[in-house]
């Protein structure tokens, strides 16, 4: 595949990392010298050129290529980018990254031609939901916008009988979830309604966020739920990891140095909690009880304050930190001085951006268990059998259909339910079977 | 420097305020008003009752308008921000006059005096409803239709008709309109103020004939026998306004227990914002209604007043059964939205009642409503504020945006609300003073608790007070000083304080 980057800052070279080995790739940057440092690690052709001019775009032969990442620090030059993408070479594909959630929204809505929009604010607030949604989760995946989720568990000694040692069939099994696969040992199976789930298993659930929240605490009853988080920094990152976390239900309280920003987000999210003091005012942190929080994240521009703001919070008694790092060499730096977690926005936009390249069909592909599992989430065409049939009609060919995305909401299909041509499907499939089951769908 | 250049600067003005321009807009508003009069001239010819007081009333209307218009009109300049607050203030006080000269003409003794006279037409026009009438039989139909008149023309608002309706009113009116439309301005006018001042009449036009031909159905229909159409008319001109003046001696308490009914639901209808009433009735959009949070305090406050006064009324043994209910929630909301009608001489309550009554009397309907008084919305905000506050006490840091219907408030109106309640009790307590005094000197039997509801009654254009004020009584014995105490009151509070008082700093004329 050929391969087209707009922007060689962090994202772009990260993506280029991952994909030059089996791609071919071109990129466009108007610092010389970053495609320089590009062309030195990577076996990669460059571009010095403007994004925005479609004349250098025609120039550096985009015509040619078969996926278009626009992923320059500057919404207005990626979007700008993507549209001349879209004349210059119709057929090839494209990826924007913005860090303005309304652009995420206009191209869910349909209204931004392009074929996939990446915020690096969303994937960060995402990767946070991952680490602190879920108690006893061994590793958790987004799909659908956060509207669904997988998660592994470890199915601990004093699991609930209520889904432990009884058949599946029987299983009181939280609402708009299954149980996708059950691993015991080497063996994993997809399972049917008559196997059971033991203590010692692994096992794969396909479910809204407050389901998975509720296997959590069915598997592992001492540990606890987070219900209460206090972020630092109230700006685009802050205020969009305040919005998802909200949007499970946890509650949040978001501390914000500058008064205007401060008032902003209070009108923005009515539920969290905002107030306007610095991360670093002891006084502060003692008057609100900042220590009894459950976990603190620190999403302020400035790595060094956030380094000290979350060492001054484990001081004050906070038994979990996340950090924010902006910088690659912060997410060390972080580890080092005990962040027990550190989120390298970047990093996780170029995942994402990754994860599309590599079948841009499957807007996210999570692999599992040491890639011998797949999740896949494909769109249904017209002319798959499966259109109009009723899922408990459909075979078992070692996949499962853990959910579909109709018109942007999750539905958690029952026996009764019909696929439609259109619907997104996020299915669970052995890795050999994967090719296969892309086709039939 | 040049030569020329300082005598261009000319010498210093100290007046910033553009009197002419004032004058001129004035001048206009009352060229048109004087048309007004001829409702009540048709009224007259129709009953065979003299025309001529009303012809001259509007003549003389229309007169000094356009001697007012033409004579400025050369030197007048833009009607701006500042000459919008004088002319608004004077309008009410002009008009008002205006609405007395019928009266000098033809209310015969007890209305001759100039001051009396004038007291009734501020009462009408501010849609009060206190007034000095005491024999209804010596006033003519006409007369009596024209005080009710008053009251439906002043209940949306001259110069929100006259934005409605005068092209030139299509600059500079908004600032206008907003000063006399009732309510904090929360959310801004959303429309073209044309458009939102055309959809306000319509709507009060609606209903007014709606209630008009609800009552004259009770007439047809012979469940009410005195409801004839004239009364149906002159009792919706002052049932939608909430203004509170009856044609009848016994306000509302002679008519049929279906009529008092009726009319209790009218009152609590002109009681809703008329925007939000537009949205949801004629937009179709209920949910607005539904999720409106001062509609549903004003209708929680509604019900909790109405039991309230009902408990009260049935265990005082004052009445029972479906009288007791009829009266407790007649009255209840006759004095929560301003009107003043009664069904019941409340003046003659118990103590615990009349206290009931007179907490009432501060709370007024919804902002954009025709209620007087301080309204549900600054009451629900400065709730708000003051939850806010306790909150602050314990956690200084915490930011916390007041949100009404999810929209956050702007601090700037929060300020403003709390300085409205400061004037408003401010006014209350001066105008109780002055009442009370001038009653104790010229031998009023005015009590301190009747004295208190005069002042609140008059600030929040409600009418009636206690004691010999009573609803089925009159303001004739008092003096002349709380004569021109309740008129003041009256001005103020419909054009709700600040425009008024505004006129009264330093600053306002000279920078």
């Amino acid at each position: 595949m050929r391969i087209f980057v707009i922007g060689a800052g962090q994202v772009g070279s990260t993506i280029v990392e991952a994909l030059h080995h089996d791609h071919a790739i071109l990129v466009l940057d108007t610092e010389g010298h970053r495609l320089t440092a590009i062309a030195n690690r990577y076996d990669v052709a460059t571009y010095e050129g403007d994004g925005t001019s479609q004349h250098d775009l025609a120039a550096a032969g985009i015509k040619d290529v078969d996926l278009v990442i626009a992923c320059t620090s500057r919404d207005e030059v990626n979007l700008v980018a993507g549209m001349f993408a879209r004349r210059e070479a119709p057929r090839a594909t494209t990826v924007i990254r913005t860090s303005n959630l309304e652009y995420v929204d206009l191209w869910r809505a349909g209204q931004l031609d392009v074929d996939f929009v990446v915020c690096s604010e969303l994937e960060t607030a995402h990767a946070i939901s991952r680490i602190i949604g879920v108690p006893a989760a061994r590793q958790t995946d987004v799909f659908a916008e956060g509207q669904v989720q997988i998660v592994e568990f470890d199915v601990q000694e004093g699991a609930s009988g209520d889904v432990v040692g009884i058949p599946l069939r029987d299983a009181k099994a939280p609402r708009d979830s299954k149980v996708a696969a059950i691993i015991r040992g080497s063996e994993m199976l997809l399972p049917g309604g008559e196997d059971v789930i033991r203590p010692g298993d692994r096992i794969v659930v396909i479910g809204s966020p407050q389901a998975a929240k509720e296997w959590g605490a069915l598997l592992s009853p001492g540990e606890a739920t987070v219900r209460d988080v206090v972020i630092f920094g109230g700006g685009r990152v802050g205020a969009t990891i305040a919005s998802v976390l909200l949007s499970q239900g946890i509650g949040v309280r978001v501390v914000e140095a500058s008064k205007e920003r401060a008032l902003q987000v209070a009108e923005a999210l009515p539920d969290a909690r905002v107030y306007n003091a610095t991360g670093i005012d002891d006084d502060f942190l003692e008057r609100e009880r900042i220590g009894k929080t459950q976990a603190a994240i620190f999403a302020m521009r400035d790595d060094a304050k956030n380094l000290y703001a979350a060492s001054l919070a484990e001081v004050h008694g906070v038994p979990f930190t996340i950090g924010i790092a902006h910088e690659a060499v912060s997410v060390a730096a972080f580890e080092h001085a005990g962040i027990d977690v550190s989120v390298n926005p970047r990093a996780v936009t170029a995942e994402e951006i990754i994860r599309f390249a590599h079948d841009p069909r499957t807007q996210q592909v999570a692999l599992l268990e040491g890639n011998r599992y797949e999740v896949l989430d494909v769109t249904t065409r017209d002319t798959s059998r499966y259109v109009g049939s009723r899922f408990r009609d459909m075979p078992i060919h070692g996949a499962l259909i853990g959910a579909i995305v109709r018109n942007g909401t999750a539905i958690f299909p029952h026996g009764d339910d019909v696929l439609q041509s259109g619907d997104r499907v996020i299915v669970f499939t052995e890795s050999a079977d994967a090719p296969r089951v892309v086709e039939a769908l | 420097m040049p030569q020329g250049a300082a005598r261009r600067i000319g010498p210093r003005r100290r007046l910033v305020v553009d009197l002419a321009a004032t004058a001129n807009l004035i001048g206009t508003l009352g060229k048109y008003l004087g048309v007004a009069a001829l409702f009540p001239a048709a009224v007259a010819l129709w009953y065979r009752e003299p025309v001529w007081p009303f012809l001259l009333a509007g003549a003389i209307t229309s007169g000094v308008g356009l001697i007012l218009e033409r004579a400025s009109a050369r030197s007048a300049g833009h009607v701006g921000v500042r000459e919008g607050f004088l002319v608004v203030s004077l309008t009410m006080l002009l008009t008002a006059g205006f609405a007395s000269l019928p009266y000098l003409f033809a209310g015969g003794e007890q209305l001759d005096h100039p001051l009396d006279a004038y007291l009734e037409g501020m009462s009408g026009f501010s849609t009060t409803g206190a007034s000095v009438v005491t024999d209804y039989e010596g006033l003519s139909k006409s007369i009596l239709m024209w005080r009710q008149f008053t009251q439906w023309l002043g209940g949306m608002g001259i110069i929100v008709l006259a934005v409605a309706i005068l092209p030139r009113l299509r600059v500079g009116g908004r600032q206008m309109m907003e000063s006399e439309l009732p309510g904090p301005e929360v959310a801004g006018l959303p429309e073209r103020i044309r458009e939102t001042a055309r959809m306000l009449w319509t709507l009060y036009v609606a209903l007014t004939l709606l209630a008009t031909l609800a009552l004259a159905s009770l007439g047809w229909l012979g469940i009410d026998e005195r409801m004839t159409e004239y009364q149906a008319l002159a009792h919706a001109f002052s049932t939608i306004p909430t203004g509170g003046f009856s044609t009848e001696p016994d306000s509302m308490a002679g008519f049929s227990p279906e009529t008092q009914w009726i009319v209790a639901l009218f009152m609590l209808l002109g009681g809703v914002n008329f925007m939000l009433l537009y949205r949801g009735l004629v937009r179709r959009r209920a949910r607005l209604l539904a999720r409106d949070e001062e509609l549903r305090l004003y209708l929680a406050l509604g019900l909790v007043a109405s039991i309230a006064v009902t408990v009260q009324v049935w265990g005082y043994g004052i009445a029972s059964g479906e009288t007791a209910i009829r009266d407790g929630t007649f009255q209840a909301i006759s004095v929560l939205t301003t009107t003043g009608y009664a069904t019941a001489d409340f003046a003659l309550w118990p103590m615990l009642l009349l206290l009931t009554l007179f907490g009432l009397m501060f709370l007024g309907g919804s902002a954009g409503s025709t209620t007087g008084s301080v309204k549900i919305v600054r009451h629900l905000l400065v709730g708000k504020v003051l939850r806010r506050e306790l909150d602050q006490t314990v956690s200084p840091e915490v930011v916390l945006p007041i949100r009404l219907n999810g929209s956050p408030v702007d601090e700037r109106t929060l300020r403003a609300i709390a300085a409205f309640i400061l004037l408003y009790i401010g006014f209350w307590v001066v105008g109780s003073a002055v009442i009370g005094i001038d009653s104790a000197i010229s031998n009023v039997d005015l009590g301190t608790l009747d004295v208190m509801a005069v002042s609140a009654s008059a600030l929040g254009n409600g009418g009636p007070g206690f004691g010999i004020t009573g609803p089925l009584a009159s303001f004739a014995p008092l003096g002349d000083v709380s004569k021109v105490t309740m008129i003041l009151l009256m001005w103020v509070g419909r054009l709700e304080i600040v425009p008024v008082v505004v006129l009264l700093t330093r600053n306002y004329w000279r920078r």
